[in-house]
């Protein structure tokens, strides 16, 4: 900047030239200036190489859990979606959109094609023929592995981009870095978790940056790319309701603060018209666009803006203010009265559907506790404390607040997208820990346009405060200039000292931010699970692997028809590694099946036995901590079963299993606690185990009691396979007694 | 007042009249059976939502001195108005959930079933020797009594905590389940009333042409950046401060030290969880570097003293330094991590 400064006052070349030799002040700015167009060069080398090693890094960190592991899948529904790929890649795509499977929910059976959202299934089976295309024979295990942390590596790209469409290029370079680690994100990327926000995140941000450019640029091709990337959300994750409110609503903000242009009109109804006619290609979302009560907003702000286009256009027809201002009226009115009437005709007639659970317990969220207990009972939908926002976020907490300052400084359609896509996604993540996924990326942003910003005002101001003793003579005018350009601010009496101060803080911070990161990569969010680490006594790792015992001792030791029952959690794993049918599984689609299960569960053994018998239920599986200390194991699970049970059977009260509202497994335990049928299942056979040294026989270590019932007989069920760790019990149920 | 006052010491007259002859009178048990059930329903029908106010004469008219068995059963809500500033006794949360019991069960008995249980409350100050009566010495203690209980310190009719925790709902279910009457479904008054909706609505629909008029003109406090600008940092904290686990769990401000009353605790230890004051602190925190960095690099600058420059931005730099030591000490206490960076092997 300074040498562009001096260049411009030895302004004719010719002259220069002459007086070469007389000055040396001037050859140090002809050097300058062969320098000023390598500057450029180099500043696109340097961002070129920094969005490659941050690609690099987004992928790397997420290599962990292979690293900790082994390259598996993790958790729960990633086993369905891996299920789903492999049959996908086997069978075609015909087969796998047709798709009936006997083998979950019997003896309903579901229909696959029909209910899941086939994104990610489809990409990882073109990437993996794609790879098989290019002679690379790889399994398609390792790619489902890999998707999410490919996927991540280009949301780094997006966000660049992003950053540069709402701020500069130096806001998007932060912002990669800040998304390539920032936890929020990794928690649901690392490799092996194959689910649908692996590749959702990445659809959700491109769709945004798409509809921004179109906005910025009102260009047709914009718009389209955004239509294609909603389409591509749609077909990936539930989570595209988000996108399909949030747009309307940013819209209609504009609208009210006055920023209509002929460039939004563009960019939100291509988007919306195209996006919408492409969404109903997904069989599972179908003509919920047009039928459903979550989408209406959308079509609402859509008539809006028809309407909007429409005034325009007759106050540009008529000359007379006074007359429009009566048509405008007339107009306004008579739109809302149609609209309203609509909805209000087609949710009477049940054309439009109300809005479901999932959608009040997000705005109203206590709905969900009262109401629904098969969505407040899973973990990941429970309420954010603040330790969580810390954990996932670190200083981009801190850097929030001084981000939004920065977009309110310098308002635009971009920054006023950035600002509510940040504020509804976080309000959002109060109300659901899951949903801090959907904000991080909106956190990254707002939070790297507060760094950017910061430190390209300090750094330049260090670099003006260097040049001017250099510079001497021409001091006033260049530095004029150089505050012209940095005029981001009015930092010209800022201290030099203080700056570096200031420099040398955020530069702790963000390295703090890096530690963090690393650390919380490779220590909490890399398990994968399935397989559990615990610390031995001497700080030795101890691996549990009886999930995956279990499950292939189903494999190879039961009938291939039999029927396993266990709590919906472990639904998909039976299914994908057991390979036996369920009777439930996490696709918590019916809520009375599930309640089946769970009055089952919480009856006494002869009552449960009807039950199973009239499912027939050839194996019951149960998970049990009592023995490691595992503590999200069947019986800390048990209340809910017993919530979700009397839901639908109201034989079953919550109360019969309390003693004084306080949930007990020893001596003072109800007596119908101590006798149900999950009870017996998970304690037969404890009460002669000796867990701890210096404790009684049956010593329950999850729940750090002595436990009540020891003499545990069953009666219709024998205990068929207890793993190694007695994590899993599976029992098998007894045909019934010969009457003869 | 006056007409309670009349009241009472007829009711007090009747259950003199009424002791004396007891005795003599056992045969005439039908006929004083009814009187009582007369009394109790003209009661009933001039109190708010059903539930009797007795007193100590009352108890002793309905319960101690008419001959068991009753014919009718009593609930009946043990209240002590100095107890209602304790809020964690929840006794007019309670008092209000038992007068929607007691309505609910009117409206859907009107025939015989609804003259077989009658809602009743006593009034600790001024029933002192009937609380001594049923030995009550806890709150909140609501007491079902059967007609063929005798004695009235048996306290086998003593509704559990578990069975007001879900509030009207389980209270209902209690009573359905101990005298086999219908309570039926539960009916809460609306949160507005018919006449308030209607007002509110009007008043949009009046307002609405006003508001879209300003809005087209561009004067509205919408177009203020600085109100705008203040609700999205409120937004912010509001998240961050995990207010919405406070409203959800309805969780408290703090709690009492269980080991050392006197002792308040703040922070609670574990990560799913937090109290109310412990997240406004730390999203407190959150907030305040945040500003201040916008605030150094935005405003600071504009001051012309070098001096005040420098003292408010040492300042703002020891502030934030502090605010995040301070909760990042917090995080790593609160689940529990030891979060450390990982140094090449050979540096050890």
């Amino acid at each position: 900047m300074g040498g562009k400064a001096e260049s411009g006052n030895a302004s004719p070349k010719s002259e220069s030239m002459a007086a070469k030799k007389a000055s040396p002040d001037l050859l140090n700015s002809l050097s300058f200036k062969s320098l000023k167009l390598k500057t450029k060069q180099q500043e696109l080398l340097i961002r070129v190489s920094i969005l490659g090693l941050v690609y690099v890094l987004a992928f790397i960190a997420r290599l962990f859990s292979v690293l900790r592991y082994e390259s598996m899948i993790h958790e729960f529904d990633p086993y369905f979606n891996y299920r789903t790929t492999l049959f996908l890649t086997e069978k075609g795509f015909y087969e796998f959109w047709n798709w009936f499977d006997s083998e979950s929910w019997y003896p309903l059976g579901r229909i696959i094609g029909g209910t899941l959202y086939p994104g990610l299934m489809v990409t990882a089976a073109l990437i993996y023929w794609t790879l098989r295309f290019l002679r690379f024979f790889v399994h398609i295990r390792e790619v489902c592995v890999l998707t999410a942390p490919f996927f991540a590596s280009n949301t780094t790209l997006v966000a660049y981009f992003f950053g540069k469409e709402i701020w500069d290029t130096g806001a998007g370079l932060v912002a990669a870095v800040l998304i390539a680690i920032c936890p929020g994100y990794i928690s649901r990327s690392v490799a092996g978790s194959y689910d649908n926000e692996a590749v959702a995140i990445f659809a959700l941000l491109l769709t945004f940056y798409l509809f921004v450019k179109a906005v910025n640029t009102g260009s047709l091709a914009w718009a389209l790319g955004s239509a294609f990337g909603y389409f591509y959300m749609v077909s990936a994750w539930g989570g595209y309701v988000f996108i399909i409110n949030l747009v309307p609503l940013y819209v209609l903000v504009l609208l009210i603060t006055g920023r209509y242009s002929m460039r939004l009109y563009i960019a939100y109804n291509c988007m919306y018209i195209l996006g919408m006619l492409l969404a109903m290609q997904i069989r599972f979302v179908g003509f919920q666009h047009v039928q459903s009560g979550e989408h209406m907003g959308a079509m609402g702000v859509f008539l809006l803006m028809q309407v909007f286009y429409f005034l325009d256009w007759v106050k540009y027809q008529l000359n007379d203010t006074k007359l429009f201002q009566t048509f405008l009226r007339i107009t306004v009115t008579s739109a809302i009265l149609v609209g309203g009437i609509a909805l209000g005709v087609g949710t009477a007639s049940g054309y439009i559907s109300p809005w479901t659970g999932r959608f009040y317990s997000l705005l109203d969220p206590t709905y969900a506790k009262d109401h629904i207990p098969i969505i407040a009972s899973v973990s990941e939908h429970q309420p954010t404390a603040w330790s969580s926002f810390m954990f996932d976020y670190h200083i981009l907490l801190f850097l929030f607040p001084a981000g939004l300052y920065f977009c309110f400084k310098r308002l635009s359609d971009a920054t006023i997208f950035i600002v509510m896509y940040g504020l509804t996604s976080l309000y959002f993540a109060g109300v659901m820990v899951r949903l801090i996924l959907v904000a991080t990326p909106a956190v990254c942003l707002i939070s790297a346009i507060a760094v950017s910003a910061t430190l390209k005002n300090l750094t330049s101001l260090l670099r003006t405060k260097q040049k001017v003793p250099q510079t001497g003579s021409t001091k006033g005018a260049g530095s004029s200039k150089v505050s012209s350009k940095v005029s981001l601010d009015q930092s010209q009496p800022f201290q030099k000292n203080g700056a570096i101060a200031l420099l040398l803080g955020a530069f702790y911070l963000l390295s703090r931010y890096a530690i963090h990161c690393t650390w919380v990569t490779s220590e909490a969010y890399s398990s994968p699970s399935i397989v559990l680490a615990a610390r031995g006594a001497h700080g030795n790792r101890i691996i549990f692997d009886d999930y995956r015992e279990a499950y292939y001792w189903l494999r190879q030791n039961t009938p291939t028809d039999a029927k396993v029952m266990s709590w919906w959690d472990y639904g998909y794993q039976i299914t994908a590694m057991g390979n036996r049918t369920v009777i439930v599984d996490n696709n918590t689609w019916n809520n009375t099946h599930i309640a089946t299960v769970g009055r089952a569960m919480s009856s006494y053994e002869d009552e449960a036995y009807d039950i199973m018998r009239s499912l027939d239920v050839n194996y019951v599986l149960v998970v049990f901590g009592g023995v490691t200390g595992y503590s999200s194991d069947d019986i800390n699970k048990f209340l809910w079963m017993v919530r979700i049970g009397g839901g639908v059977f109201p034989v079953i009260k919550e109360p019969d299993y309390l003693v004084n509202g306080e949930f007990r497994v020893d001596k003072g335990a109800s007596p119908k606690m101590l006798n149900c049928l999950m009870y017996k299942l998970c304690y037969y056979r404890f009460g002669e185990l000796v867990t701890e040294y210096g404790k009684p026989p049956g010593y329950d270590r999850a729940r750090g009691v002595e436990i009540g019932n020891k003499d545990i007989k069953l009666e219709h069920l024998e205990e068929a396979y207890t793993t190694s760790n007695w994590i899993v019990r599976i029992y098998r149920v007894k045909p019934p007694t010969n009457r003869l | 007042m006056a007409i309670n006052k009349k009241l009472l010491s007829l009711l007090f007259l009747l259950a003199a009249v009424l002791s004396s002859s007891a005795i003599a009178a056992s045969f005439s048990d039908s006929d004083s059976d009814s009187d009582l059930i007369n009394e109790l329903v003209s009661l009933r029908s001039s109190s708010e939502s059903g539930v009797i106010r007795l007193d100590d004469h009352g108890i002793s008219k309905f319960l101690t001195s008419a001959s068991t068995p009753r014919p009718y059963s009593m609930l009946v809500f043990f209240d002590a108005t100095q107890l209602h500033s304790k809020s964690e006794l929840r006794l007019q949360e309670l008092r209000r959930e038992f007068g929607i019991v007691s309505a609910s069960f009117l409206a859907n008995n009107n025939g015989s079933a609804g003259t077989k249980l009658f809602f009743t409350e006593i009034e600790f100050s001024k029933c002192q020797s009937s609380f001594q009566l049923f030995g009550v010495n806890a709150l909140p203690h609501i007491r079902l009594v059967s007609p063929t209980i005798k004695n009235l310190r048996d306290e086998s009719g003593q509704m559990d905590q578990s069975d007001f925790s879900r509030l009207a709902e389980s209270m209902a279910e209690f009573v359905e389940q101990r005298t086999k009457l219908t309570v039926g479904p539960i009916q809460r008054p609306p949160l507005l009333s018919k006449g308030q909706i209607s007002i509110l609505i009007s008043l949009i629909v009046i307002a609405t042409p006003f508001v879209i008029k300003r809005i087209l003109k561009g004067e509205t406090l919408l177009h203020d950046r600085r109100l705008w600008l203040s609700g999205a940092i409120f937004i912010y904290f509001f998240s961050v401060a995990g207010t919405m686990h406070n409203i959800i769990r309805k969780m408290p401000m703090f709690l009492q030290d269980r080991n050392d009353p006197n002792k308040l605790v703040f922070f609670y230890q574990g990560s799913g969880m937090q109290l109310g004051a412990e997240g406004f602190a730390v999203g407190f925190l959150y907030t305040v570097v945040g500003l201040l960095l916008a605030f150094v690099t935005n405003v600071l600058v504009r001051v012309k003293n070098l001096n005040a420059q420098r003292l408010v931005m040492l300042l703002a730099l020891f502030v934030s330094f502090w605010a995040v030591k301070k909760v990042v000490y917090l995080d790593n206490w609160k689940t529990g991590y030891g979060i450390h960076p990982y140094w090449p092997s050979s540096w050890r």
